[in-house]
């Protein structure tokens, strides 16, 4: 597997425009004749879909959804980075790509992250310029607000709800280029392959899940803008739909997937309150700017929060960690909560909870104050659980939220499958193993409006690319190959028996399995013992999985069953991956990988370089690294005592 | 924890050229912390179990953003619960022994795709007759360089909250996209980023709006009343003054 | 081109429904302030038909103009009835949340109502009697009958909740709907309805009453 980089040369803040010098052009005249597929919908895919519509190549966009405005881009609450340096508090790009890096706990590549801090500005201008409302200040220029413990104040937002208003920009952006006729829109069409001819990527295969037919569609370079895999915990606050098999099916096609364990848990969810219970909801982690996070002192108090004396309450934050309190990282704070709740401190119905209380900031600020800055935060829990935190606590849990990992991809984002590109979340490149808050909708429209269109115009200016359309042997071959595993899935159809089961039973024992071994603490023992686990839940899956209907019909069972069946896969490549990286670094701790006081510990002796997994027909998948080389930063053991 | 009994009447369908009609579904113990599609998944569930088909419904998100789900629940849109989508409305708003009527968002633009499923994409056609700014990747200048006031990017928001869940569609007595449409150009129209297009933009929306088959608003307020962003008719208002400059006055 | 897409349009529509609704209003002022002579006595009623009468060419334009008006409010507000009809009946169930919803949703009821009543109004006091008659004589007549009384009452408070939807819709599809002017059109949605109530709905109670008994002695 081939794993350069294709780092350019120079100094790190000069590398993105000597790239763009040397990268190849294509004349605008030439680029009709190139035709390019888009899958997905999101920030990344509606922001690469319009741009190189705008250049003028043929642009296919394929979604799942009704419409390309509903991918789950649009459900990010908190805002977007950007090195303006607005608020003059010292921002820089530097400052922003080491934060960045940092944050990422020096597990990412230095170039990429420093390209992203370099075009983040570039993005703000963008979505201005097509309308999308951010907050101002009252003389009319842009509001800035400090986000997720950053030291400086360089996050754009709109309201709570900056993922819609910028996805709305993307597809307001892409919508154009469809009514101009330039973007062929293809909606309910998943991804059920890609399809490569000679090496190279040069269309797809989809499910056109309104009448279950497979379509064939030809390109010179596929885009993937799939996004992340979070789902493959069954809970996370990922859209219901969120999955991974287009980069998994890319992967077994021949596309290295980089990190597959690195995943990022947001310590500020509301708990899971039944069996029944489909996705879990993120609470803003503003909310620890006011909120204090406590458990009872002894296990198994199950007294009411107001009966329980502040003497017998254990603010554990702020008791570990004096100097950041409750404002420590997602990771630090997650894994407090996990460990108080697995010594029996844990608070609610399921003990799988704990309390962010904000009395004290009440009684400080008054309720007025509180109630302007968390009010809707506070609606939403009220309305999910009838529980009204102006008066009682509110009850927080850790949930799975977003995956660093994902298909290995160079410095010009295409992966190890030449034509085949990934952006936004579901590539690796610029979080390493933590993403900082508001920067995965930075890097989704990064990727999409500002580095695609010149690394995809260097492909096609520096390669041949024979004539390929749908009538190629290839595609008739990929296409019986899907369509012969969506009869294997729906083997079982029409024949449920006493021993059957349906489709969310096994993604659940999927995920418990993944939460329990491959979350937020990992060690040797339980992700081998997964790993031995894992088939037996494959095969119940094969052997015994009932779904309803038929594949030519609208069938959401069937849907779900193939991105399950996915995750089935997949799954072993998050545990392998976990075993083999013996260290604690991000969001992850491995418990064999601890300082003398139970802080993660980093080894970068050993662990400093991308783990890039190599999809292998019948045999064990096989690890390939990229090692990190860190010429402008020195990684530094990060510390929140 | 409470739980609660249900009769479930739900509208099926497996196509927009088959014949529909309603199934009654009994469904006991069912938790009130649960939200209205876990429900729904519940019965799809119980329904499998069955060898039945499951009931067939759009839904992403599950949090309130991303527009997909939908239903009439007792005749109004979203359920009975004001600003709230159909996937934050939890049982709680229902007692034992509830007789709940499901129907699809109805409206003569939008094909109904099976059960509760319908095809809403005469919304995306609206936008893409218009609502955006013409503006190429590149083009914006610097994002201070306009000056906004608070206010105006406030009401702006206010518009651009719209989901397009199609709410404003299906509770509308004339089966009208006004409030849809309305909010976009309102969104627009305030920025001065959209004030080149601004005329052109309402002409060309509403042009495409009653191509789709839309009907007309007669100012009954009900989409408003049943928007789960709660978007204001002011918004009609506005786009209704546009679109008098656009094809009365336009370049 | 322009002129025939802008008319065909929904909103085309509804501009002219609300500005064949704003002139009716205009006319109906015009109306309400000469009826409201009747208050004064027959004499200043009858000097005022006498007046308008000594303007026939102007009269006879006005009338043809009312005409249309009245005509294209009629055509394009059963078009959209019946359209509304249609479309609303697509759901087995169909509930409300806005509160005072009657206006709005009888327009098309109120409307028709007050078609009824203009053809009786109009046989009665413009076609009807010979031109021998005194006008006030003939109004006397007629509003001494009891029932007919009740019907011009109930023709007034069909015309008082037309007019209360009419107004608000009339406003919001001119556009005009500002945070600043909502005191200012919701005090009118319900003071125009009032205003046209009072003054016209008191002549039928005013000879009901038997305050009109001494009319015709002014």
């Amino acid at each position: 597997m081939d794993l350069t980089a294709n780092i350019p040369a120079g100094p790190l803040a000069e590398k993105w425009d000597n790239h763009r010098f040397s990268s190849k052009l294509v004349n605008p005249a030439n680029r009709r004749k190139f035709k390019i597929i888009v899958v997905g919908t999101g920030l990344a895919g509606a922001s690469a879909a319009a741009t190189l519509a705008e250049a003028g190549y043929q642009v296919s966009a394929f979604t799942y959804h009704d419409s390309p405005r509903r991918a789950h881009s649009i459900a990010a609450q908190g805002g977007i980075n950007a090195a303006k340096n607005y608020t003059n508090d010292g921002d820089s790009i530097f400052r922003l790509f080491y934060d960045t890096i940092k944050g990422g706990d020096f597990r990412a590549r230095e170039a990429n992250v420093y390209r992203l801090a370099q075009v983040s500005n570039n993005i703000i201008d963008q979505c201005v310029a097509q309308g999308v409302p951010f907050a101002r200040e009252y003389g009319g220029t842009l509001a800035n607000r400090s986000f997720g413990g950053a030291q400086v104040a360089r996050t754009f937002y709109a309201r709570g709800q900056t993922g819609q208003q910028l996805l709305l920009g993307a597809y307001s952006a892409l919508s154009r280029q469809i009514g101009k006729k330039t973007v062929t829109m293809y909606n309910r069409r998943e991804m059920m392959d890609v399809v490569v001819v000679d090496g190279r990527a040069r269309g797809i295969v989809v499910r056109n899940m309104l009448n279950g037919s497979l379509e064939t569609y030809h390109a010179d370079a596929v885009l993937l803008c799939t996004g992340g895999y979070g789902n493959a915990y069954f809970l996370s606050t990922n859209a219901m739909a969120c999955n991974v098999t287009a980069a998994w099916r890319a992967c077994r096609r021949g596309a290295g997937f980089a990190n597959p364990s690195f995943v990022q848990i947001h310590p500020t969810c509301i708990p899971v309150h039944g069996e029944y219970q489909s996705k879990l909801t993120l609470m803003s982690e503003g909310l620890r700017n006011d909120g204090r996070v406590w458990v009872p002192s002894a296990p198994g108090d199950s007294r009411p929060p107001s009966q329980i004396p502040e003497a017998e309450r254990d603010y554990y934050l702020e008791r570990r960690y004096p100097s950041f309190g409750n404002l420590v990282p997602r990771d630090v704070a997650s894994r407090n909560a996990k460990d108080q709740c697995d010594t029996g401190r844990g608070v609610g119905d399921t003990g799988l909870a704990v309390y962010l209380d904000f009395a004290e900031a009440i009684r400080r600020d008054g309720e007025d104050v509180i109630f302007r800055k968390y009010g809707n935060l506070f609606q939403m829990y009220e309305m999910i659980t009838d529980v009204d935190p102006m008066k009682e606590p509110m009850l927080i849990y850790p949930a799975v939220h977003y995956t660093m990992g994902g298909l290995w991809v160079d410095y010009n984002l295409m992966t190890t499958i030449p034509g085949l590109f990934a952006l936004g979340e579901c590539n690796f490149s610029d979080h390493g193993a933590n993403r900082l808050g508001a920067s995965a909708l930075m890097q989704g429209l990064a990727d999409g409006y500002f580095v695609i269109s010149t690394t995809v115009a260097n492909y096609f200016g520096s390669t041949k690319l024979d004539p390929v359309a749908t009538d190629h042997v290839e595609f008739s071959s990929v296409k019986s190959q899907v369509s012969d595993r969506l009869s294997r899935i729906l083997a079982n159809s029409g024949k449920r028996t006493e021993s059957s089961v349906s489709v969310d039973e096994v993604h659940k024992e999927l995920g418990r399995l993944l939460w329990d071994n491959c979350g937020l603490a990992r060690n040797a023992a339980g992700l081998t013992e997964a790993l031995e686990k894992l088939p037996s839940i494959r095969e119940s899956f094969w052997n015994k999985v009932y779904i309803p209907g038929d594949a030519h019909d609208i069938n959401q069972s069937l849907e779900r069953a193939g991105r399950v069946a996915d995750f089935l896969e997949f799954g072993e490549f998050m545990l392998r991956d976990a075993l083999a990286r013996n260290e604690s670094c991000g969001c992850h701790l491995r418990e064999e990988s601890q300082t003398e006081d139970h802080e993660a510990l980093r080894d970068d002796e050993h662990y400093c370089h991308v783990a890039v997994w190599e999809y292998k027909q019948d045999e064990e998948p096989v690890m390939h690294q990229e090692p990190l080389v860190f010429e402008n930063v020195t990684p530094s053991q990060r510390s929140y005592k | 924890m409470k739980t609660i009994d249900l009769t479930l009447k739900i509208w099926r369908q497996k196509n927009n050229d088959a014949l529909g009609g309603f199934e009654t579904y009994l469904l006991r113990d069912i938790s009130t912390d649960m939200s209205f599609l876990e429900m729904l998944d519940v019965l799809n569930e119980q329904l499998t179990a069955e060898g039945k088909i499951p009931v067939a419904f759009d839904h992403d998100c599950r949090e309130g953003i991303c527009g997909s789900c939908g239903a009439m629940v007792n005749g109004i849109a979203h359920g009975p619960v004001k600003l709230n989508n159909l996937c934050q409305l939890h049982m709680r708003a229902f007692n034992s022994g509830d007789t709940l009527v499901i129907e699809p968002f109805r409206s003569r633009a939008f094909p109904i795709r099976k059960d509760l499923m319908v095809d809403r994409s005469a919304l995306d056609r609206i936008i893409q007759a218009g609502g955006y700014v013409s503006v190429n990747t590149g083009g914006g200048v610097d994002g201070n360089a306009i000056p906004i006031s608070s206010e105006t990017a406030e009401l702006a928001m206010d518009s651009a909250a719209c989901v397009g869940c199609g709410a404003c569609v299906a509770s509308c007595p004339n089966d009208a996209a006004m409030l849809f449409t309305g909010a976009k150009i309102t969104q627009l129209g305030l920025l001065p980023q959209g004030q080149p297009e601004r005329k052109e933009r309402a002409r060309a929306m509403v042009t495409q709006m009653d191509k789709e088959g839309f009907g007309f608003c007669s100012n009954e307020r009900e989409c408003q009343a049943q928007c789960p962003k709660g978007i204001s008719i002011r918004s009609i208002a506005r786009m209704n003054r546009d679109f008098f400059r656009g094809s009365l006055f336009g370049e | 081109m322009w002129f025939f897409n802008f008319c065909k349009s929904s909103i085309g529509r509804k501009f002219f429904m609300a500005l064949s609704g704003l002139l009716l209003l205009a006319f109906l002022a015009v109306h309400a302030f000469g009826n409201a002579a009747i208050y004064a006595g027959s004499k200043y009623f009858q000097f005022y038909a006498d007046f308008l009468h000594n303007f026939p060419v102007l009269v006879l334009l006005a009338s043809v103009g009312l005409g249309s008006v009245l005509v294209l409010h009629i055509v394009l507000g059963l078009s959209l009835f019946l359209e509304k009809r249609q479309r609303t009946g697509r759901y087995e169930v169909y509930a409300r949340l806005t509160e005072n919803t009657f206006a709005s949703r009888t327009m098309g009821y109120t409307g028709l109502f007050i078609l009824l009543f203009l053809i009786i109004h109009v046989t009665t006091f413009v076609f009807a009697p010979g031109s021998d008659t005194p006008i006030s004589v003939v109004v006397m007549e007629r509003f001494s009958s009891f029932f007919f009384s009740l019907f011009y009452l109930v023709s007034f408070i069909a015309l008082g909740v037309h007019l209360n939807h009419g107004f608000f819709s009339m406003m919001q599809t001119f556009g005009f709907n500002h945070p600043r002017y909502d005191k200012t059109i919701s005090v009118l949605t319900v003071a125009v309805p009032v205003a046209f109530l009072v003054i016209f709905g008191g002549i039928p109670l005013y000879f009901m009453s038997g305050a009109g008994a001494s009319f015709m002695h002014h």
